[in-house]
C-alpha cells in the first residue's frame, strides 16, 4: 500500500478498457505481421500464454519464496510491459525474471540479482542468460516501458479489510485469496479497481464457489497442470495454491462450503448497501469463470515449444 | 525484451516503440525545434560522459526528451548525475529550468537500479502536491540511463539556517513549518513515511515555496509485523525509538524529525548534535528526557534498548521548553512539545499539527513571497551538491561517509 489509489498512476494510466487492450493487441499483432515475423513465429493466443506466464511466474515465486504481494505486482508489470511491447521482440522468459526482480524492489523484499538469475536458469535453462548485467539491462527497459509508473494496488488489502465486517469464515477467506491469484491470469487487474476485484472474489467465494466446485474439482484430477508446483511449494507455502489447489483440499477434507441462508442474504444486503459496482462484479465474475473453462483444456506444451522456437529462432537468449 | 547485447537490440526495442500509439513524437518536435532555434536554445551542451544519448532522432522517448534542453552540470553522486536544464519556451510557455537528475544504472555492484532510485521514482511517481518536489517527466536514454526531470529548486531550508546574517522571525519560521507539515501531511495520508527529513531535504522555490524533496530512503507503511530498518534518518534527525532499533515504527519518526528541525529554525544551530549514535541518544536523555517504562510503556522490550543508569531525566516539561524555546510563544512550544514526545505514539500526527493553535494566532505565517530568500547567487548549486552526499548522511567528505547511515539492500525480506 502506498499513496492513494483514487489519485494513483493505476487509475490514471492503466486502467483501460477492453476494447483499448484488444486494440493495443491488435497493433502488436499487425506490426508482427508486417516485419514477416507472424507467421514465422506463430504463438498461442494470449489467453493460453497468460496461463503459461502465470505459471512460470508463480513457479519463480515460489523458488524465491515470495510473499502474494510482490508476486502480483510482478505478474501486473509483465502484462503492462506486453501491451506495448511485442512479445516476438522478447525473450520472454528474461522478461518475466526481470519483472519478479523489480517488483521485489518495488515491494521492500529485494532479492539478489544474481539469485533470481540463479532461480529463473533452474527452471528455465539455457533461455535465460548467465550475465547478470542481461537482466539489469532488461529492468531498465521495463521501468521505462512502464512508463515508471510503478506502485500497484492489489485487491488483497480490500479483502483482509472486509472479512471481519463480512464475517468472512476463514474458508471463504481462503477461497476468495485463491480467486485472487487466478485473477492475475486474466485481464482484471488492466480493467477495474483492485476493490471490484476484491469483492467479485468474495462473490465467487461465497455464491458461485459451490457450482465451480465440481467443475473445477474434474479440472484438478483432469490436467496436471492445475496442480502444478505443489510439492514445490512445501516450504511454508508462501505463495497460495490456486483455485484449482483449495478446492480439491476441501473437497478431500468433504467439507464444502455450506453458508447458512440468513448469512448469504446478510451478505448480499452488504453489497446492495456498499455501493459497489453489481455490474462490474458480473462482468469481473465472467471473466474468471470464461478463465477457469479455458484453463480444463489448457496444456503448456504448446506454449513451451513455441516459445522456446520463438528464443531460439531469433536468438533472443 | 531479449538481452540487449549493444546497439542492434536497442533498434529492435526502437522498432518495437514506433508500433506504440505515443512513441513517435515527429508531429511535435518541428515546432518544438523551430521554437528553441528562435530562442537560441538548441545547442546541447555535452559536458557529461555519454554523447550518445544525445540526438539521436531515433531514439526512444522521443517527444518528451525533446521538450528538455540540458545546460550544465550540477553535480554527481552515488547514483545520479543531475544536469540544470530547462524545458524549451513553447508557443503557449515559456522555459522553466528544471533539474534533470539521471540515473546511473549500478555497475559496480551490478545489481540494477538501486532502491534509492527506485523508491524516489516510485514515491515522486504517485505523490502530487504543491509541497512535494514535483516529477515532471521521465525519460530514457538508451545508454542504460532513466533521467528524471524534477522541478529546479534552488535553494534549501539549511541554507537559510546558516546564513546568519538574516534574521528570521516567528512569522517565517511559522510559514516554512506549515509548508513541511502540509506536504509530510499528504505523504502520511498516502501511506508513505519520507525517513529522511532534516532542513537540506526541505527546498525552497524561487517563489518561497517550500517543497519536500530527496525520497530515496522514503516507504510505504509496511504491512503489520513486516518488519523495517531501523538504520535510517540523519542522525541529528532521528527519534529514540530507531536508536532503540525498534523494528516497527509508523510517521511519528518523522514528525520527531520536523520537530528538530523547527527547533533548529528557533536556535539557528542544530539542536541535538551527536557525535556518535550513542552521544545521540545520550542528548536526547539529556535534553528531551529519559525513556523510561514510565513515560514510554513497552520501551524496554525494544531489541536495543538499554537501561543508561545513573542519572535519570524526566520527560522534560512545559516549563523547560517555555525557557529554552520562549520565542516560540506558548502554542509553539505546546506543538514543539507534542513533535517532541519520547513515546512515538503519544506524538501528533501531521493532521493534529496542522490544528494547533500556533498557526492561526499572530503573528501570522509569512506569504511565502515574502519569506527570507537565500543570500548570495550560491543557491542555484544546490541540487547537485546534494548529491554528493547520500541520504541519510551529514557531511560531504569522503571520511565521513561509511560511518553514518549505512544504506544497502536488506536481502532478508524484511524490508528496507
Amino acid at each position: 500500500m502506498a499513496a492513494n489509489f483514487w489519485t494513483s498512476t493505476q487509475r490514471a494510466h492503466w486502467q483501460l478498457t477492453r476494447d483499448k487492450i484488444a486494440d493495443m493487441r491488435r497493433g502488436l499483432d499487425e506490426e508482427d505481421t508486417t516485419k514477416g515475423l507472424g507467421l514465422v513465429y506463430p504463438l498461442p493466443d494470449h489467453k493460453q500464454l497468460q496461463l503459461y506466464f502465470h505459471n512460470c511466474l508463480q513457479r519463480l515465486a515460489r523458488r524465491l519464496q515470495l510473499r502474494q504481494q510482490p508476486l502480483a505486482t510482478a505478474e501486473t508489470y509483465l502484462k503492462r510491459f506486453y501491451l506495448k511491447v511485442s512479445i516476438r521482440d522478447t525473450n520472454p522468459y528474461l522478461m518475466l525474471s526481470t519483472c519478479v526482480y523489480l517488483a521485489c524492489k518495488m515491494e521492500e523484499c529485494p532479492q539478489h540479482i544474481r539469485s533470481v538469475v540463479n532461480e529463473a536458469r533452474t527452471l528455465f535453462q539455457e533461455f535465460i542468460p548467465t550475465d547478470i548485467a542481461k537482466l539489469a539491462e532488461c529492468e531498465f527497459h521495463l521501468i521505462s516501458e512502464l512508463n515508471s509508473y510503478l506502485i500497484v494496488h492489489h485487491p488483497y488489502r480490500t479483502l483482509m479489510e472486509v472479512q471481519v465486517p463480512l464475517k468472512l469464515s476463514p474458508d471463504e477467506v481462503m477461497a476468495a485469496w485463491s480467486f485472487l491469484n487466478d485473477s492475475y491470469i486474466t485481464d482484471l487487474i488492466l480493467l477495474y479497481p483492485p476493490h471490484t476485484i476484491a469483492f467479485t472474489a468474495i462473490f465467487l467465494a461465497v455464491f458461485v464457489r459451490p457450482a465451480i466446485h465440481t467443475q473445477a474439482n474434474l479440472n484438478a484430477s483432469g490436467s496436471t497442470a492445475l496442480n502444478m508446483g505443489t510439492a514445490a511449494g512445501a516450504g511454508g507455502s508462501i505463495v497460495q495454491p490456486s483455485v484449482g489447489q483449495s478446492v480439491a483440499v476441501s473437497a478431500a477434507s468433504n467439507n464444502p462450503p455450506n453458508p447458512s441462508s440468513a448469512r448469504l442474504s446478510q451478505i448480499s444486503e452488504w453489497f446492495a448497501e456498499s455501493g459497489v459496482e453489481m455490474e462490474a462484479i458480473i462482468e469481473c465474475t465472467q471473466e474468471m469463470i470464461s478463465l477457469y473453462d479455458a484453463w480444463e483444456t489448457w496444456t503448456d506444451k504448446v506454449c513451451r515449444e513455441s516459445v522456446a522456437r520463438l528464443i531460439r529462432g531469433r536468438q533472443l537468449s | 525484451m531479449s538481452a540487449p547485447t549493444g546497439p542492434s537490440t536497442s533498434s529492435t526495442l526502437g522498432n518495437a516503440k514506433r508500433t506504440l500509439p505515443f512513441g513517435n513524437g515527429n508531429g511535435n518536435d518541428t515546432p518544438l525545434l523551430a521554437m528553441a532555434a528562435e530562442t537560441g536554445d538548441v545547442k546541447l551542451q555535452n559536458d557529461d560522459s555519454d554523447a550518445s544519448d544525445n540526438d539521436d532522432p531515433d531514439d526512444l522517448n522521443t517527444r518528451i526528451k525533446k521538450k528538455y534542453t540540458k545546460d550544465r552540470k550540477l553535480g554527481e553522486g552515488a547514483y545520479a548525475v543531475v544536469n540544470l536544464g530547462h524545458r524549451r519556451a513553447t508557443a503557449t510557455e515559456s522555459a522553466v529550468p528544471v533539474a534533470i537528475k539521471k540515473i546511473k544504472v549500478n555497475t559496480e555492484f551490478r545489481d540494477g537500479i538501486t532502491m534509492d532510485a527506485i523508491r524516489e521514482v516510485k514515491y515522486l511517481r504517485e505523490l502530487h502536491h504543491p509541497n512535494i518536489i514535483a516529477l515532471l517527466d521521465v525519460f530514457s536514454s538508451k545508454n542504460q540511463n532513466l533521467c528524471l526531470v524534477l522541478e529546479f529548486l534552488d535553494s534549501d531550508l539549511e541554507m537559510i539556517i546558516r546564513d546568519t546574517s538574516q534574521t528570521l522571525s516567528m512569522g517565517d519560521i511559522k510559514s516554512w513549518m506549515l509548508m513541511s507539515l502540509r506536504g509530510l501531511w499528504w505523504c502520511h495520508k498516502s501511506f508513505v513515511i519520507h525517513r529522511d527529513i532534516k532542513p537540506n531535504n526541505l527546498l525552497l522555490a524561487a517563489n518561497g515555496v517550500l517543497k519536500l524533496a530527496d525520497f530515496g530512503l522514503a516507504r510505504s507503511f509496511a504491512d503489520p509485523k513486516r518488519n523495517m530498518t531501523h538504520q535510517v534518518i540523519t542522525r541529528w534527525y532521528r527519534p529514540p525509538e530507531l536508536f532503540y532499533g525498534a523494528k516497527h515504527y509508523s510517521s511519528s519518526v518523522d514528525i520527531f524529525s520536523l520537530g528538530l528541525v523547527f527547533c533548529e529554525l528557533m536556535l539557528r544551530t542544530p539542536f541535538l548534535a551527536g557525535n556518535t549514535d550513542l552521544h545521540q541518544l545520550e542528548l536526547i536523555c539529556q535534553w528531551l528526557g529519559t525513556p523510561t517504562e514510565e513515560n514510554w510503556p513497552g520501551v524496554s522490550s525494544l531489541p536495543g534498548y538499554h537501561d543508561a543508569g545513573g542519572a535519570q531525566v524526566k520527560e522534560r516539561g512545559t516549563d523547560f521548553f517555555m525557557n529554552t524555546f520562549i520565542a516560540a510563544g506558548e502554542s509553539g512550544v505546546e506543538l514543539l512539545m507534542k513533535m517532541l514526545r519520547l513515546d512515538p505514539r503519544k506524538r501528533c500526527t501531521a493532521r493534529a499539527a496542522l490544528d494547533a493553535k500556533w498557526f492561526s494566532q499572530e503573528p501570522y505565517p509569512t506569504l511565502p513571497a515574502n519569506l527570507p530568500k537565500k543570500g548570495g547567487g550560491k543557491g542555484i548549486e544546490k541540487v547537485g551538491s546534494d548529491l554528493k552526499r547520500k541520504a541519510g548522511e551529514l557531511f560531504n567528505t569522503p571520511d565521513e561517509r561509511g560511518k553514518k547511515v549505512a544504506r544497502k539492500l536488506d536481502f532478508g525480506g524484511g524490508g528496507g
